[in-house]
């Protein structure tokens, strides 16, 4: 992982490198362009020197020639000395342009030392007139070394001629080199300054891409960053965080929507209440007024209307009460009987009803008012219309872990838009004259108080009928839903 | 976006780098070596050849002609001298040559005691070796090893009989002369006079005069007042020769007058062109500027010990008019 830091560092490096490069290299330029200088130098001093030993030789031994005294002699030697001092380091700037006349200049010096100690000599054996004109001789080959330096200094200037325009050239090179280096590194750092914060910024830039999604409420899509350093880190945690909040939300969502069902649960219920509470203020004064019917009638011996008149009323007690618990299926059966007797007084031969009832499997839990809007829907829907009547059959058999309860009939059946629309408890427009409790109503108590979904299956077709088969679990889904019903 | 600023910015980046590649193999390369100082000095003879004239086209080859067989030989030769005979500037040349101690030295001769006493004194105290080339001077006064160049005595017999067979047995010649009277005049003047006075009807008149065009002219003009009937002039001075010519042509006609010189001096081959001279001695400068050099090598190397001291003659010839190059 390549941190932001050590990239800072890296491109920091690079700059203090490049920098110490081109300072170690100018500096060494300069240094060898000072020693050259130096060395150019030194040899035009060198032949300085000669000339101005020379004379001052000449000088001396004139001086000696003029007062012979020990003192002087001793400077003529010292400035002696100085000549072979410096006759030897103009030995040194031997070159091969400078070979023939450097080496007639050392000659020039050895001359002029000999012919100057010729001179000392004449004049320590007293003999003037010679040392005068070995004198004379001495400053002759003076002057001669004056002119050969001066022919010597332009052999030099011939000879480094090339070299000093080189030094020039080369100066105006680098100064020209400086240009192109300077334009160089500015534009070469400006490209690795560019490409470096680009390494940086890019993955902050997705990351805010990223915020920004997730701020809008976006959390499926998911976080990706190139990057290796810190940024990666946090894309990571940050990409982390948001599955987090996915699964939260996918969870909080399941939760609302199980809650909203119980909540709906508790609407259909109240519904249900409601409606019976709508219609309490008359069943209570109906009641007192049928069982006095029914008395009546049996007091005045019409006890077929007077048996009638109490099953209405049982039916509509019933209605009243059982709607909001749970009931057992033999509850419902003998509702289920009570209401058939009353519609075979109305519709006497026209109304069959055969019942296949398994007496082991009534003590099985059920929704209040299940069977007895299904059976209504039956009657309505296949006898009412019928002249000649049909017949309505209930079956309750068991199934293994659930009981099978069957109501046919052999009615012109149902449309396949009124099945779907049933079995998916859209609310339908009530139709005839029911007790109240639509299809639909009952499918989703059903489904609601099982927790299941496939409780119920119609079969139906034009002219074959409709088959509604209910199976009902033996054992409830979980005391949970039963507890919320119950509370309901 | 992101990529057309880096492609712009290495591009840019490229082509800087690109010029500063150029420009540091140019920085690298425009530097010199310094060049190599030795140590020791070259273990070759050192030779000298001075002259009186350099810059002439006659001492120019005599150089050439050195230096050529110098390189052959692996001498290490220098050409000093003056220019337009500086006599003084000559001798001093002479003095530092021997000052500074080379092996050997080729000069041009002079007779005059100041050279006679750098050769004979000096140049024999420090033991070097001299040798005249092209104008000699007497081997008993210079003490030089040999001399190398025309035999001057030779040249002006050469030049007489030319000239007898111009002119005819008859007649008065001019001999107009340096009135230095230096050797190699002195023994182009016994050349002449050699044939010549072998003719009793040749009458030989000797003039001399110094280097100066107007004493030129004045000795001109005084010879042919004197003898009226000259019939010829032999320059035995090519210095003088110039002015001579011009100043019989400014009094009459060349033509009717016989005029010889020698070549050792520049104008002298444009006057022969003219027709102004009849002919003159043509020397070989390269020739003798060689043979000076091989001598003094063989000398310096012990192999021609001692060199022949009336000297080495280099080829001459009499060239006219028609001959010109």
């Amino acid at each position: 992982m390549i941190g932001i830091q050590r990239k800072i560092w890296t491109l920091t490096a690079l700059v203090m490198f490049i920098m110490a490069a081109i300072w170690i290299m100018l500096t060494y330029y300069n240094q060898k362009t000072q020693d050259q200088y130096n060395d150019i130098l030194q040899r035009y001093l060198n032949m300085n020197e000669v000339t101005a030993a020379s004379r001052q030789t000449v000088n001396s031994l004139n001086i000696y020639l003029l007062t012979p005294t020990e003192g002087n002699l001793s400077s003529l030697r010292r400035s002696e000395e100085e000549l072979r001092n410096t006759r030897s380091s103009v030995g040194l700037l031997r070159n091969g342009k400078n070979d023939f006349a450097l080496t007639s200049y050392i000659n020039l010096i050895d001359s002029l030392l000999e012919t100057t100690d010729r001179s000392v000599r004449f004049k320590s054996e007293r003999e003037s007139e010679e040392a005068t004109r070995t004198f004379a001789e001495a400053t002759r080959i003076s002057r001669y070394i004056s002119e050969m330096t001066l022919q010597l200094l332009d052999i030099e200037l011939n000879t480094y001629e090339h070299f000093y325009r080189s030094i020039i050239e080369q100066a105006q090179e680098l100064k020209k080199l400086g240009i192109w280096i300077l334009l160089s590194i500015t534009f070469g750092l400006l490209l690795f300054t560019y490409w470096f914060s680009l390494s940086i910024t890019r993955p902050v830039q997705q990351l805010t891409k990223a915020a920004q999604e997730l701020a809008k409420g976006r959390f499926e899509r998911q976080i990706v960053v190139n990057s290796t350093d810190e940024i990666h880190f946090l894309a990571t945690t940050f990409e982390r965080m948001r599955i987090n909040i996915n699964n939260l939300i996918y969870e909080i969502r399941k939760k609302a929507r199980l809650e909203s069902e119980l909540q709906q649960n508790r609407l259909l219920l109240q519904e249900s209440q409601l409606r019976s509470l709508q219609s309490q203020i008359n069943p209570h004064f109906l009641f007192n007024i049928l069982d006095t019917l029914s008395k009546k009638a049996f007091l005045e011996g019409a006890e077929e209307t007077s048996d009638l008149l109490v099953s209405v009323a049982g039916l509509l007690r019933y209605n009243l009460k059982r709607l909001d618990r749970a009931v057992t299926l033999y509850d419902e059966v003998r509702v289920m009987r009570q209401y058939m007797e009353i519609q075979s007084a109305r519709f006497t031969d026209r109304l069959n009803l055969v019942t296949e009832i398994d007496e082991k499997c009534l003590s099985v839990q059920i929704p209040g008012l299940t069977l007895q809007p299904i059976v209504e829907n039956a009657v309505i829907h296949a006898i009412e219309p019928s002249e000649s009547g049909g017949t309505i059959t209930v079956t309750i058999a068991d199934g293994g872990d659930a009981v099978w309860l069957t109501i046919a009939d052999d009615g012109p059946g149902m449309s396949e838009e009124k099945r779907t629309g049933i079995l998916e408890e859209r609310e339908m427009q009530p139709e005839g004259h029911s007790t109240g409790i639509g299809f639909g109503n009952v499918v989703r108590r059903l489904r609601l108080f099982y927790g299941i979904k496939d409780v119920i299956e119609i079969d139906s077709g034009e002219g074959r009928g409709v088959r509604v088969l209910l199976k009902l679990p033996k054992t409830r889904r979980s005391d949970n839903d039963d507890e919320a019903a119950d509370r309901g | 976006m992101h990529k057309t600023i880096s492609l712009a910015l290495g591009s840019i980046c490229a082509v800087f780098l690109f010029f500063t590649m150029i420009s540091a193999i140019r920085f690298v390369q425009s530097a010199w070596q310094v060049p190599q100082t030795q140590m020791q000095e070259t273990d070759r003879y050192r030779l000298v050849l001075i002259t009186q004239d350099l810059g002439t086209p006659f001492w120019n080859k005599v150089g050439e002609g050195a230096e050529e067989e110098a390189l052959r030989l692996g001498a290490n030769l220098e050409v000093w001298g003056t220019y337009g005979e500086d006599r003084e500037d000559f001798l001093k040349q002479l003095e530092i040559a021997i000052d500074s101690k080379v092996d050997g030295i080729i000069v041009q001769g002079m007779d005059e005691d100041q050279f006679d006493h750098l050769t004979k004194v000096k140049a024999a105290f420090s033991g070097i070796p001299v040798i005249t080339v092209a104008s000699d001077v007497p081997m008993s006064e210079s003490m030089r090893k040999t001399y190398v160049g025309s035999d001057a005595r030779a040249a002006g017999k050469m030049l007489a009989e030319r000239l007898v067979q111009d002119m005819g047995t008859k007649g008065t010649v001019v001999l107009m002369g340096d009135e230095r009277e230096e050797y190699d005049q002195k023994r182009r003047v016994e050349g002449v006079r050699g044939v010549l006075d072998a003719y009793p009807d040749i009458r030989v008149e000797e003039v001399t005069t110094s280097d100066e065009e107007e004493k030129v002219a004045a000795a001109t003009q005084a010879v042919m007042n004197r003898f009226p009937g000259v019939n010829a002039f032999v320059s035995v001075d090519a210095n003088l020769t110039a002015a001579m010519v011009q100043e019989i042509g400014r009094r009459s006609q060349i033509a009717p007058y016989h005029l010889y010189s020698f070549d050792d001096n520049p104008e002298i081959l444009p006057l022969l062109r003219q027709g102004k001279l009849d002919g003159i001695v043509e020397q070989s400068p390269g020739e003798m500027g060689q043979t000076g050099v091989r001598m003094m090598m063989r000398w310096l190397d012990g192999e021609t010990v001692p060199l022949d001291t009336e000297g080495y003659p280099t080829a001459i010839r009499v060239l006219t008019t028609e001959d010109a190059p």
